[in-house]
């Protein structure tokens, strides 16, 4: 499914990710720096992204980097690469914050806003490397080819942080075609994206 | 509508399952759906990859966001805890001596089954001269009050709901922490009142430090707040301090004298005035060296 589409980070990325792992399990402090220095800028964006506060977005990033040096054999090779699983942790803890703090009227204020952002963001191109403007363009592509309900609803799961049913509510559309949608526009875009597992997928025998 | 039972029999019998993957990976199902989902996973390959694939569409997705830097200082805190934090599984065999380990962080969302096969060999290491006790205690005692004082810091922002007021907590918490982990020896003593620990004397050649946990706040005007050390014939005054939150902080002792660190007890007492008398007058809290 990935033939034409190159995935965001190359195989040589998530082979260097591993090796960055296997170092954490060796037990190398200086390992951790070096995960933090290459994924600290997405799972910032992501937190922050979610959290819609830096400070409470910093506490989530070192709660993620500190738990990975605590336990780094929680990460499971053959379910994926270190980015999707350092990231998803990221998006579960910011998620799992974000619903601790936020009180139900913030939250009901914050999802107009999400409304309106569940149109891909656009991206600032400050700072960001030449690279990153590409992997930005492929998945801002990617969603806008989304029918508008399919986005609607995975946007707001993973940058709003709501539940299934808390979608359903907030676009008035029944709990079971949200799930359908989402389910929908997930597989669309690993199918866009060519963000399978890398080399082949899991049914097929996937080693890595 | 059920999420096993099919809608269209057979045929899409796995299509809600399916469905609950991609929810699981998102982080977005009920509670309720969260549970059954969890059974099902264990069991069902399938599901597994749906929920992998799901989760490297979301890595991806983290790529359309505005790029943001996140502080210098959080490089610095997370290398400063990273510092003072044990491996759940150390790769050495636990020496009797050592604390308990640091309870486990709750799992990432991809609820991975461990792997070994990320074991390294065993680093060599550098024998430590010093007693086992010294060596390991200020590390157990910071992890512990590194995690105090990030769940008081989480307290904190549900109360005030304000950024400003985080970020000087956060300020606040970066300095005990370099002020714990200000390199050289430690004697370590919890004190306690009442059978609750109250606080925490960490003792240097030069310096003491009180970490307040549980002392009520003084009236810094006409009381104080007196560090002894304890275990020769007479308690020597070492240094006054003052309490001024009912929250976790860290105090340090005013104190010119030196050797510090060289009583087996240590006592806090109130005391009326602002200076030390020759004996304590009310001991609050008392505790002994950890050893």
């Amino acid at each position: 499914m990935c033939l034409v589409s190159r995935p965001p980070r190359s195989q040589e990325d998530g082979a260097a990710d591993l090796e960055l792992v296997r170092r954490v399990a060796a037990g190398d402090r200086g390992a951790v720096d070096d995960l933090y220095q290459r994924f600290r800028r997405p799972a910032f964006a992501l937190a922050r992204r979610v959290l819609a506060d830096d400070v409470l977005a910093e506490d989530v990033l070192q709660d993620v980097f500190l738990s990975i040096w605590r336990d780094p054999s929680a990460f499971d090779g053959s379910r994926g690469s270190v980015a999707s699983w350092l990231l998803a942790m990221v998006h579960h803890k910011a998620v799992d914050a974000v619903r601790r703090e936020e009180s139900h009227r913030r939250r009901q204020a914050r999802a107009e806003d999400d409304l309106v952002l569940s149109a891909p963001t656009q991206t600032t191109n400050v700072e960001d490397t030449a690279w990153e403007r590409i992997v930005a363009e492929r998945v801002r592509t990617a969603l806008h080819g989304l029918p508008a309900p399919q986005r609607e609803a995975l946007t707001l799961a993973y940058y709003g942080g709501y539940t299934q049913r808390e979608v359903a509510a907030l676009t008035d559309t029944p709990l079971g075609t949200v799930k359908t949608r989402m389910l929908a526009g997930m597989r669309r875009l690993k199918d866009t994206l060519g963000t399978g597992l890398p080399g082949q997928n899991l049914a097929d025998g996937g080693s890595r | 509508m059920s999420a096993a039972g099919g809608r269209h029999e057979d045929r899409d019998e796995h299509r809600d399952w399916d469905e609950l993957a991609v929810g699981w990976a998102l982080h977005a199902l009920e509670p309720e759906d969260e549970d059954r989902f969890a059974a099902h996973l264990a069991t069902c390959p399938s599901c597994a990859r749906t929920a992998a694939e799901t989760a490297e569409v979301m890595a991806a997705m983290a790529a359309d966001l505005p790029p943001a830097e996140p502080s210098e200082g959080l490089r610095d805190r997370l290398r400063a805890a990273v510092e003072v934090t044990e491996q759940l599984r150390p790769q050495q065999p636990v020496r009797s001596a050592l604390p308990p380990s640091v309870p486990a962080a709750p799992r990432p969302a991809l609820g991975s089954t461990g792997v070994r096969d990320l074991r390294a060999p065993r680093s060599p290491r550098v024998p430590d001269r010093r007693p086992a006790w010294r060596r390991v205690l200020p590390t157990a005692l910071v992890a512990a009050a590194v995690a105090a004082v990030l769940s008081l810091s989480a307290w904190n922002v549900v109360v005030t709901g304000d950024r400003d007021a985080a970020q000087a907590t956060a300020a606040q918490q970066e300095q005990m922490l370099d002020a714990l982990l200000a390199p050289g020896r430690a004697t370590i003593a919890p004190v306690e009142a009442d059978g609750h620990t109250v606080g925490t004397v960490v003792a240097r050649a030069d310096e003491v430090q009180v970490v307040a946990t549980g002392l009520p706040v003084n009236d810094s005007h006409d009381t104080t707040y007196v560090v002894w050390g304890m275990g020769g014939e007479v308690p020597v005054p070492l240094g006054e301090f003052d309490v001024v939150t009912p929250e976790m902080d860290l105090r340090t002792v005013g104190s010119a004298a030196t050797g510090l660190d060289e009583f087996s007890r240590y006592a806090i007492s109130i005391e009326p005035g602002r200076q030390a008398p020759s004996y304590p007058t009310e001991v609050v809290a008392e505790g002994q060296v950890t050893s």
